[in-house]
């Protein structure tokens, strides 16, 4: 029966899209509505080679997945400067620009009427023609973008992804590449989409910019959106139903003149009652234990996260990051004036001051998070002037955040496991080229995961999800996901604040612990009592300055302080 | 240079409705967080009905209006009551609202063309034309920004004046610190509702005698209206206004040199690059 | 002269067919069911709303007279949403396999366009009315056209100026197929007669706002501006050129309905070259046609309801005599070759037409000029000048 074949078909192309969208607004959260362009971009390329240039499957297409990841790559670059509402106008606009660059080219694309007689594909003599036999074609494609696009989010890359969707700075703490990460699933996205392209030229031997229009995005939004965020098979889902719709609505026998359009409003209808009742899509993300990439019992394997918990030894008190004269100014606001710190090995030093003092901000700095207007920053005697957040964090400096920026939504252990260095999957080429070695990779992380959280006293909750977690579990988390970076220099912010006497004191072994391990820990604080408890120098900030330093007693005792500011 | 001037104050004129539009659909966008596709329907279905009453009845221009404007609010506080108020109750996630406001504006599209027939409408008003200098617009034109500007004004005079208008800035200021201060948010959604449907319906009758109506005339609306208020900042009225006048005189001095083959990208070409510039728009809230 | 040769070619096809093989029977079905891909919904409404009103009309017509040799014609109307080629294919394939059809009227350009290889595979008749492209020839053996190429519009238009004796011309295009083959045909004309293109603008499909481009074009002080679009884009060009102060002649391809509403007293004056289409004591179908579309749908008919209407007599006819040649001729590459074999049918036009060697029928274009609101018949162009 030629007609489902061709519903098949239908089916199969938008099933690749919407798997390639979902992996850019579900898994990514990169609401990027430019999708029907790079569609359009993997379509041109296949009609105009294969019609103008005879240029034969499979060149075709890999020039289609090329050109439009290259595009798409090129068009991310300046878009990635903005998120959220700002991401969605400037992609629409991208959408636009480039239909209509389409449109307006017509030495090359034949503007507005399109390229017809596009020849079908031809396997030894044998004409790809109709819808039966292109089937076949179609659906191979379509399990290989879903096998390609499941590897690529049920791996450490994928797990990046939602990291980052979930908080894109605390990413970048456990030293993540944002940049890298975006870019890559940005022209992978619009690679996939190209495929679906190239495929829809062969197939329809005709291309317009009819069938590319930001309609196209809506539908293949809504598609991803009524399956679920983030799950493929829900794409599937989405991808069939919105196909299948249109077309069994058809067979309702309405009167001629208006059928068409009531059928639009059954379909409206439809799509808005499926919302009601699922507002989370069909199928929703996995989570927990689901979302695990090995099997529990390697959680319960040898570890060797013992060494992420050592400092790199070396002589105890020796200076490891310090800041020299550090000035920060923001347009008018001068957050820092002058600072200088020096955090040395085995030590805990504090940071203490008012509010506003700048003690934030001089985290941002020494953790590249934030870049100082004038000043040096050196780790281990060399400058870290130019280096990005996640460089730091893999050359040894990582820090947490007041507000904790926990990765909500994932389980304690996957927060945990995020975090560890070193991760050879979190490069995606890799999960293709030594699958062997990523499982091995992961089956020894999930085992280090899980003797952290030992570590922490929170093996117990290891696949609730972070968000059921208690306030003292959310801090001890925070702490667990810290050590799991394995950095050298590790810088708390306020790590102690909103915690009861009990839970201060399971921490308080903790830190004390890694600095007697040789490592640098750094703490900002306002509690006087903690601060005399943990520290072995503290620094005391206001206004952007260092208004003095020296033991916690010998600041306490100092009379000018204590006058202003310890009543 | 005579060119210049023209497109000058046609682009201001667009402008005034591209403001118009943003106005609405920012009121109900920055205050419930609802992007409201079917804004669109809205102002459709009220250009429509304006038509009706001016060709069937035989009405002028400002009541005609004001029944738009009736219709208007009805179909719009409709819209939250029918399908985005459940919505928020299911704790649905920011984004499907969204995505049933597509298929509510399918559904409403449609539904238009069938109540109302296709093809396009027109309404003849009686309108004039003046020259200053080599400049010249209608009498619409005037009427396009005087409504601009008594709409800005009455605005204004609400939000800042009468509890209601209060509360509608506290929500868009932080939803959940105004439902913690005892602020009704449902009502204030209700109210922002029925306000933006009533903008829409001033926009839509002016649009039905400067151009005329047809059933699709919608998605450009509220796309331009979602521009102006990105463009402007998120709950910035000044910013809103700001950002319809430098789209619609962006869109028609960008022309002046430029080919027309390029109208549809070329507001968006500088939007682009205004939001690569300034990507937290021209007047964003401050506070932040 | 002209009907002569027609009958002489017609002739010498069917001796060129040689003695017939020994007649079969016809093998006929119950029903010959075609299908007709309108644009039903989306931008385009209007047009599918004319085009579908028309061809039920016909079916209607035909069905009441006892169908075509006995058996009855049945149209399934499918929507490709004003112009979606996807869509058109989709409905394609529904109509092929579900409604089992052996000829399907197709309108706009890229869903035609995409169904050809189908239709040419599948043997499949295409008879098109709506789509004006020149993308459209030459895709298939299969496909005829009833409507004049909007190319040749355009150069009939621009006839009709330099005749008026204008000078500079400056153009306002649909930013489509349709209006960018009329500027493709019109500039060359325009230029060869030694005359000058002041400015050409362009504008979007379902654009409400042109300010722009009027403005540009009445600071380019032409002499007569062409209209290189069709309804309701003509309607606002005429409103927005006028209402600019534009007082040179308008010369376009279309008048509507829908132009005319919006256009209301600015179409005063304004003159195009179309398809001639009106009911004329000359050929008493077409009034005839006039009468029962004005009495069933309570509306003038446009040219587009004319051509469909038209298309589907052409289906009939071509059934018709593909029976006469008996075996099993209810098939779509019969009955494209028994038209192109004799090529003339009759018109709702002018008495009859023929189709030419690139499958479009030959018209007789003419100019009419909107004088108090109502079109009024001004002169014939000919296009082989």
């Amino acid at each position: 029966m030629e007609y489902i074949y061709h519903i098949a078909v239908l089916f199969c192309l938008y099933g690749i899209l919407t798997i390639s969208f979902n992996l850019l607004v579900g898994f990514t959260g990169m609401f990027a509505l430019s999708h029907a362009a790079l569609y359009a971009i993997g379509a041109y390329t296949t009609a105009i080679l294969a019609t103008d240039f005879g240029i034969p499957f499979p060149l075709d297409m890999i020039a289609s997945v090329l050109v439009a990841a290259v595009i798409s790559a090129v068009i991310a670059l300046p878009a990635l400067r903005v998120t959220g509402h700002y991401l969605v106008i400037v992609s629409l606009a991208l959408q636009i620009i480039v239909l209509q660059v389409i449109l307006n080219w017509k030495s090359l694309t034949r503007g507005s009427d399109g390229i017809s007689g596009v020849p079908s594909y031809n396997a030894f003599g044998f004409a790809i023609t109709s819808p039966d036999r292109f089937l076949i074609v179609a659906l191979i494609a379509l399990a290989a973008c879903y096998w390609f696009t499941h590897r690529l989010v049920r791996s450490p890359f994928g797990r990046g992804l939602r990291a980052m969707r979930e908080n894109e700075s605390a990413a970048q703490a456990v030293g993540l590449n944002i940049l890298y990460m975006k870019l890559s699933t940005f022209a992978i996205s619009a690679a996939l989409a190209a495929v679906a392209g190239s495929l829809f030229a062969r197939y329809f031997r005709y291309v317009g910019v009819d069938s590319f229009t930001i309609n196209e995005t809506i539908y293949v939004l809504a598609m991803v959106i009524l399956g679920g965020m983030g799950n493929l098979r829900g794409s599937l889902v989405g991808a069939a139903i919105l196909v299948a719709l249109p077309e069994l609505l058809k067979f309702v026998p309405l009167p001629v003149d208006i059928a068409d359009k009531i059928r639009l409003i059954l379909y409206g209808l439809v799509l808005m009652l499926i919302l009601l009742v699922r507002p989370q899509g069909l199928l929703p993300e996995p989570r927990g234990r689901k979302a695990m990439l090995v099997s529990v019992e390697d959680e319960s394997g040898p570890s060797d996260a013992g060494k992420l918990l050592d400092g790199e030894g070396g002589r105890q008190g020796g200076v490891v990051l310090q800041g020299s004269n550090l000035r920060k100014q923001f347009s008018g606001v001068t957050a820092i004036k002058d600072f200088s710190i020096a955090l040395k090995r085995g030590q805990i030093t504090g940071l203490l001051g008012p509010n506003g003092a700048g003690k934030t901000t001089a985290f941002n700095l020494l953790t590249g998070f934030l870049k100082p207007t004038d000043g040096v920053i050196t780790l281990n005697g060399r400058s870290i002037a130019d280096r990005k957040p996640h460089e730091l964090v893999s050359a040894g400096v990582a820090r947490s955040f007041q507000d904790l920026r926990l990765f909500t939504n994932m389980t304690v252990i996957e927060n945990v496991i995020v975090a560890l260095p070193d991760q050879s999957g979190r490069r995606w080429p890799n999960l293709f080229l030594h699958p062997a070695r990523i499982r091995a990779e992961e089956r020894a992380n999930a085992a280090r995961a899980m003797e952290i959280l030992r570590f922490v006293e929170l093996e117990n909750k290891a696949h609730e999800t972070a968000a059921d977690l208690s306030y003292a579990e959310e801090k001890l988390l925070v702490v667990a996901r810290l050590l799991a970076t394995g950095a050298e220099v590790l810088l708390f912010d306020e790590p102690m604040s909103g915690l009861d006497q009990t839970t201060l004191a399971d921490i308080f072994p903790v830190l004390r612990r890694l600095a007697e391990h040789g490592k640098v820990v750094c703490i900002i604080e306002h509690n006087l009592d903690v601060i005399k408890e943990l520290c072995d120098e503290v620094y005391f900030l206001d206004e952007g300055r260092t208004m003095a330093v020296g033991t916690p007693d010998a600041l306490m005792n100092d009379p000018e302080l204590a006058e202003r500011y310890f009543k | 240079m005579d060119l210049f001037l023209q497109l000058l104050v046609n682009g201001f004129i667009n402008g005034s409705n591209y403001a118009l539009l943003g106005i609405g659909f920012g009121l109900i966008f920055s205050t419930t967080g609802i992007v409201h596709f079917a804004y669109g329907s809205v102002y459709t279905f009220a250009a429509y009905v304006a038509w009706f009453l001016a060709t069937s009845f035989g009405l002028a221009l400002l009541p005609s209006m004001a029944g738009a404007i009736v219709a208007a609010v009805l179909l719009g506080v409709a819209c939250y009551t029918l399908l985005y108020r459940p919505l928020e109750l299911r704790r649905a996630p920011p984004l499907i609202p969204l995505i049933a406001s597509l298929g509510l504006n399918i559904m409403l599209e449609n539904l238009n063309a069938i109540i109302f027939g296709s093809g396009v409408r027109s309404a003849n008003f009686a309108s004039e034309v003046y020259f200053a200098g080599p400049v010249f617009f209608t009498s619409v034109h005037i009427w396009q920004v005087v409504s601009c500007i008594a709409v800005v004004a009455a605005l204004v005079v609400f939000l800042r004046k009468t509890r209601y208008g209060r509360a509608i800035l506290a929500m868009t200021d932080d939803p959940n610190m105004a439902r913690v201060v005892g602020i009704d948010t449902k009502k204030v959604s209700y109210i922002v509702f029925a306000l933006g449907s009533a903008i829409s319906a001033v926009a839509a009758t002016l649009t039905l005698m400067k151009d005329g109506a047809s059933t699709h005339m919608g998605f450009i609306a509220v796309f331009m209206g979602f521009v102006a208020v990105i463009v402007g900042g998120v709950g910035s009225l000044r910013g809103v206004i700001a950002g319809g006048f430098l789209l619609g005189i962006v869109e028609s001095l960008g022309l002046w040199k430029i080919s027309t083959e390029w109208q549809s990208s070329i507001a968006f070409i500088v939007l682009f690059i205004m939001i690569m510039l300034r990507p937290q728009g021209l007047f964003s809230i401050a506070r932040r | 002269m002209r009907k002569f040769l027609t009958a002489a070619i017609a002739a010498a096809a069917i001796f060129m067919a040689g003695p017939a093989t020994a007649q079969e029977p016809p093998k006929d079905p119950e029903v010959f069911r075609f299908g007709a891909i309108l644009a039903m919904s989306g931008k385009g409404d209007w047009y599918g709303k004319v085009m579908s009103r028309a061809v039920l009309l016909a079916v209607d017509e035909i069905n009441a007279r006892g169908g075509v040799d006995g058996i009855p014609l049945e149209a399934v109307i499918e929507d490709h949403k004003s112009g979606v080629a996807k869509e058109g294919v989709s409905a394609m394939t529904r109509l092929i396999n579900i409604s089992g059809v052996q000829a399907v009227l197709t309108s706009f350009s890229p869903p035609t366009q995409a169904i050809a290889p189908i239709a040419d595979q599948q043997g499949i008749l295409v008879l098109n009315g709506g789509g004006t492209s020149m993308a459209l020839l030459g895709l298939t053996d299969m496909m005829f056209h009833n409507r004049t190429l909007a190319s040749d519009l355009a150069i009939a238009a621009a006839m009709r100026a330099e005749e008026l004796g204008l000078g500079n011309m400056a153009q306002l295009a649909w930013k489509n197929d349709a209006g960018e083959s009329m500027i493709a045909a019109a500039d060359p004309f325009w230029e060869k007669a030694g005359k000058s293109i002041v400015a050409t603008e362009y504008m979007e499909i379902g654009a409400a706002n042109i300010d722009t481009q009027v403005a540009k074009i009445r600071v380019s002080n032409p002499d007569w501006v062409a209209l290189w679009t069709f309804s309701p884009e003509t309607g606002l060009a005429l409103k927005k050129l006028r209402e600019f102060g534009v007082k040179v002649p308008l010369i376009g391809v279309e008048y509507t309905g829908d132009v005319k509403e919006l256009a209301g007293a600015s179409a005063e004056g304004y003159e195009y070259a179309t398809d001639f289409f009106a009911p004329s004591a000359e050929n008493p179908w077409s009034e005839q046609f006039a009468k029962a579309y004005r009495e069933r749908y309570g509306e003038e008919p446009e040219f587009y309801a004319a051509n469909y209407y038209e298309n589907v007599y052409v289906l009939a006819e071509a059934i018709r005599r593909a029976r006469a040649e008996g075996g099993a001729y209810w098939n779509g590459r019969k009955l494209a070759e028994v038209i192109r074999k004799s090529p003339t049918f009759p018109s709702v036009y002018a008495k009859e037409m023929t189709y030419q060697d690139n499958n479009v029928a030959l018209k007789q274009v003419g100019v009419f000029r909107i004088e108090n609101g109502e079109p009024t018949f001004q002169k014939f162009i000919d296009l082989n000048r």
